[in-house]
């Protein structure tokens, strides 16, 4: 021993078990800090990866430019890439066929492809001569084309352009969704055979920023500069908003949203080391005053506490960074486990550097400022206070224990939590913050179903649809699809539209769907009233509400004017909404299979859905699509539903993660705490023991004490927590969807059952200890 | 009467060749009213023998009878509630409950078996102990003597069989040693309390009916001093 300050490592050693509490405190407050950061970041990095494959990686399109304004702009040191883009035929219904196939036309740079992934050639290469094409995947697989061959578009007017194909791209899932195709072609291309107007009126400016540039402020430039309507400029809002730089006002509230919970976050971690530090230096007042006694300064002191904070942290600080890293690199893994093909793009072992560094800085700093005050609370000590006779005592106390209202260990508990305002008020808003903080990112989950519609379990992978809407598609086709081993689920509807109905004394126009027995066993979850079985054993319709301008009752009869003549059916119940969109004010009635041939004499579907296994590939698509011959449309909603599946996992998963880790520390910061606050009396519990307390007694005395804090710890984190649930909920659904608050029960009842349960838990741990503490040991140890 | 019988109580700690004998085959037994002081250099086995006696520390053989029930025959739970109502301890280190008063720390012993204090009784211990203008007061804001009194008044309170005291003037100068052993004195003459006190300051032994004196785990009855 070279140096006084080399007594904190032997001081360590001896003490293991009170500085590995400590340490664990660090160990969680990091934990925590590091992994919400991390999870957020990672949630950007996947969201950002997900937004430039879908919407492309742009920043603004400039609408209506001169060949001089496009010069300007692409002449700005900001702009990084830019692409001129014209579409023709995006609504699929102008009549630009390839090969019978309503296809979509786009036009753009080679530089495009940097803008828009989605747009990047796969196989050979961009159209660069005049009469080249790139086309989509699926018209090389339905037209069984291959580079260099020569394929005919058909325009509106009849004619036809040959093209040669230069290369391939993937589909787009708006492409599949629509059984349509896309090609591509260059602008000057474009420009020959396709533009309507002049270039200036067709052709947008896709521009891509240096990303520290401040976005906003240079297209605002721009658009003084070169006296451009700032309200033609469209915008990427998903990926500015993932790259702070959008200054929608939504998106400026769900910035405020997100640093209050950042500071929440990192509030809760500095709670919880302080809590920590606190009650480390309080329940070594003797020692410190020992030190006094032996000479040391106030100073050597402070210094004293803060090394071993600072010793604590050379091993705390790294273990709760690690933990994060395992935690972000578990939910990547999940993620791709459960949508690989939307999260290929995610790193494996990604490491999140604002999480760890956020992480290093709060955990240090946390305790370096956290180590002040027991610091300077440990120089106050008296070098009296080691001499003198009172060891038990943790703290100075103040007040005495008030025996007439409990038992004499439950008065003690309730004394031993708040006897000390410091250490009370700290213990009582780490726990507290448990609650405020699963109270605050709770209406997150809100502002996610909102946001990202899950994928409904009814949202069929493929549809056979007839092309001109009616039923002419055979039910032995649903029969032998079911034979196909990838297909896991297929359900058909038939349709009969405009059907002259009454009921009562009204009159009205209705459609009559039919449903099998799966799409009835969906249907059960959007039942508003009566029941589905009649409808599904062939004795009842079951109403629609959505977009109905007519409400039904159970039991109401009604009349529907069929080819076939009058007939009645009754209604057995009512639905918020099908399977379906239909057009505004429309009614509609369901009906089993048997009921529908019977009403209409009609036995084929209109509709054919199926959900494929994850086995499935794009060779038994197209085997599907031969099975299903031609006169019908093939919409693949593969690529959508991933995406929908994608993007609803991540953010769920994500927020449901953050929603863990907190309900995880709280747990384990409850446990510890209660720990260390029983290990620092444990002295005294035993001059009790010897006095003659039971172990009973004992128990007890710890679980007033855990209670005490708990209490008080659920009364200020709901006060505190219900009101920013409000205030969040107003930030993040309110003001968007309009969707009033009301009061989180079920949250609040999970969070305090956690804490209840982890209380029940941290008396467990202590318990034990006491039953199995030798009085003989702790006595001596005096 | 006999209050207090050991019977060839021994005491091993370890194995080996850490085995420490800290007791051997000590026997001895005290009568009702009987103040007797063990006296032996430190590590002698004298703290050994008043936690055993004290049912706080298991002897490896022997046995103790107080009024005439085997202590270690007792489970656990029954042998704490038995020690809270007939042991009274004193330590040198006072052990006092600094969050509870003067009065508080003296009843403790009652309100862990959920007695109603008789209010009279306590008064009259706090006059005994000279404490009464202290009552309220915690045990931070007493001087060594006071707080050791206030333990020798929560060791009376219960009016024990048996009070064990462990060097209970170790931590107090020569004034509040002298008032310390008067009050234990009082106890003995006046209540005919049973005290086993011990102490390697021969000169506390002065007034006290019999001295043990405990060597190398072995006991050796000096016999009565008491003037």
């Amino acid at each position: 021993m070279k140096h006084y300050l080399d007594l904190v490592k032997i001081s360590a050693k001896k003490r293991k078990k009170q500085s590995r509490m400590t340490r664990i405190c660090i160990v969680l407050a990091v934990f925590l800090v590091s992994s919400i950061f991390g999870m957020a970041d990672m949630e950007i990095q996947s969201q950002m990866y997900q937004a430039v494959q879908t919407d492309g990686a742009w920043h603004a399109a400039f609408n209506g430019l001169s060949e001089e304004q496009i010069r300007l702009i692409r002449s700005r040191p900001e702009v990084v890439d830019s692409s001129l883009y014209a579409a023709v035929n995006y609504s699929l219904d102008q009549g630009y066929m390839l090969g019978g196939t309503e296809t979509v036309i786009c036009g753009f740079d080679e530089s495009m492809t940097e803008l828009m992934p989605e747009a990047a050639i796969d196989e050979g290469n961009f159209p660069s001569e005049k009469d080249e094409a790139a086309l989509t995947q699926s018209a090389k697989k339905r037209l069984n084309l291959a580079i260099g061959d020569s394929v005919a578009l058909s325009f509106p007017s009849g004619e036809e352009h040959v093209f040669t194909v230069s290369g391939f791209c993937d589909d787009t899932s708006l492409l599949t969704s629509s059984d349509a195709f896309g090609v591509f072609v260059s602008t000057e291309t474009y420009e020959s055979y396709f533009m309507d107007d002049t270039k200036t009126e067709d052709f947008q400016l896709y521009v891509r920023f240096t990303p520290f540039c401040g976005i906003q402020k240079t297209i605002s430039d721009i658009c003084e500069q070169l006296d451009i309507n700032p309200d033609s400029v469209g915008q990427n809002t998903k990926v500015l908003g993932l790259m702070l730089q959008s200054s929608d006002p939504y998106m400026m509230q769900l910035y405020f949203a997100a640093a209050l919970l950042a500071f929440l976050v990192a509030a809760a971690g500095i709670l919880m080391i302080s809590s920590s530090l606190n009650s480390n230096v309080a329940q070594r007042t003797k020692f410190f005053g020992m030190l006094r006694c032996l000479g040391a300064d106030q100073k050597q002191i402070v210094r004293f506490v803060r090394r071993e904070a600072l010793n604590w942290c050379r091993t705390a600080i790294p273990a709760g960074l690690a933990l994060s890293i395992a935690v972000v690199w578990g939910l990547c893994a999940l993620l791709r486990i459960l949508s690989p093909s939307y999260f290929t793009g995610m790193p494996v072992i990604g490491i999140s550097w604002p999480g760890l560094l956020a992480g290093v800085i709060i955990g240090l700093v946390t305790v370096l400022l956290a180590a002040r005050s027991p610091a300077k609370r440990a120089a106050k000590v008296s070098p009296l206070t080691a001499v003198s006779g009172n060891a038990g005592t943790v703290t100075a106390v103040k007040r005495a224990v008030n025996t007439k209202m409990f038992h004499i260990e439950t008065a003690l508990g309730i004394h031993h939590a708040a006897g000390s305002r410091k250490n009370f008020i700290l213990m009582v808003c780490s726990f507290a913050f448990s609650i405020i903080l699963f109270l605050s990112f709770s209406p997150a989950v809100d502002f996610m179903n909102h946001a990202l519609r899950p994928l409904q379990p009814s949202a069929a992978d493929l549809s056979i649809k007839t092309a001109d809407g009616g039923n002419g598609i055979s039910k032995n086709l649903a029969e032998e699809l079911k034979e196909n081993p990838v297909v896991k689920r297929v359900y058909g509807r038939s349709f009969c539209s405009d059907i002259p109905a009454r009921a009562g004394d009204t009159d009205f126009t209705a459609y009559l769907l039919s449903y099998e027995s799966e799409q009835f066993h969906w249907a059960e979850d959007s039942l508003m009233s009566g029941g589905i079985d009649a409808a599904a054993e062939g004795s009842g319709v079951l109403a629609v509400y959505m977009n109905s301008v007519r409400e039904f009752a159970p039991g109401q009869q009604v009349e529907l004017a069929l080819p076939s003549g009058a007939q009645t059916v009754e209604v057995c119940g009512t639905l918020s909404e099908g399977m379906f969109s239909v057009p505004d004010g429309t009614t509609i009635f369901i009906c089993s299979e048997e009921l529908f041939e019977k009403l209409t004499g009609i036995d084929q579907y209109s509709v054919i859905d199926m959900q494929f296994t994850s086995q499935v590939t794009d060779g038994d698509v197209d085997e599907i699509r031969s099975l299903a011959g031609s006169g019908v449309n093939i919409e693949d909603n593969r690529m959508g539903n991933s995406e929908v599946k994608g993007a609803y996992y991540s953010f769920a998963l994500f927020l449901y993660g953050f929603l863990a880790v907190i309900t995880l520390i709280s747990i384990f910061n409850i446990i510890n705490s209660i720990a260390m606050s029983v290990s620092a009396r444990l002295n005294e519990y035993g001059a009790m023991r010897a006095i003659g307390m039971s172990t009973g007694q004992m128990v007890r005395m710890v679980a007033a004490e855990t209670v005490t804090y708990i209490f008080w710890g659920i009364v200020a984190g709901c006060a505190a927590g219900i009101a920013l649930n409000y205030a969040m909920f107003n930030m993040l659904v309110t003001s968007r969807w309009g969707d009033a608050w009301t009061f989180p029960g079920v949250e609040t009842a999970v969070i305090l059952l956690v804490m209840i349960l982890a209380a029940a838990a941290a008396v467990r741990g202590p318990s034990r200890r006491i039953h199995e503490m030798s009085i003989v040991d702790t006595i001596s140890a005096l | 009467m006999e209050i207090l019988k050991v019977e060839h109580l021994s005491k091993t700690y370890g194995t080996g060749e850490a085995k420490v004998e800290a007791l051997k085959e000590v026997s001895f037994s005290l009568e009702k009213g009987e103040f007797a002081a063990v006296v032996g250099e430190s590590g002698s086995g004298k703290s050994t023998l008043l936690n055993c006696v004290g049912g706080l520390d298991t002897p490896t053989s022997g046995k103790i009878w107080l009024d005439g029930q085997d202590l270690f025959a007792m489970k656990e739970k029954k042998r704490t509630v038995f020690r809270r109502q007939n042991i009274g301890f004193i330590f040198q280190s006072f052990q006092l409950i600094a969050e509870l008063t003067v009065e508080q720390n003296i009843i403790f012993p009652l309100l862990l078996d959920y007695q109603k204090p008789d209010q009279r009784k306590v008064e009259e211990v706090l006059d005994v102990l000279g404490l009464s203008d202290r009552k309220h007061h915690l045990p931070g804001q007493l001087s060594g003597g006071q707080q050791q009194r206030v333990a020798i008044g929560r060791a009376l309170v219960t009016q024990p069989m048996l009070v064990l005291a462990d060097e209970p003037t170790g931590n107090l100068d020569s004034k509040n040693s002298r008032d310390v052993m008067d009050l234990l004195m009082k106890a003995s003459r006046y209540y005919q309390q049973t005290i086993l006190m011990i102490t390697h300051n021969e000169h506390l032994t002065a007034g006290v009916d019999r001295v043990l004196r405990v060597k190398d785990g072995h006991l050796t009855d000096l016999g009565g001093v008491r003037a």
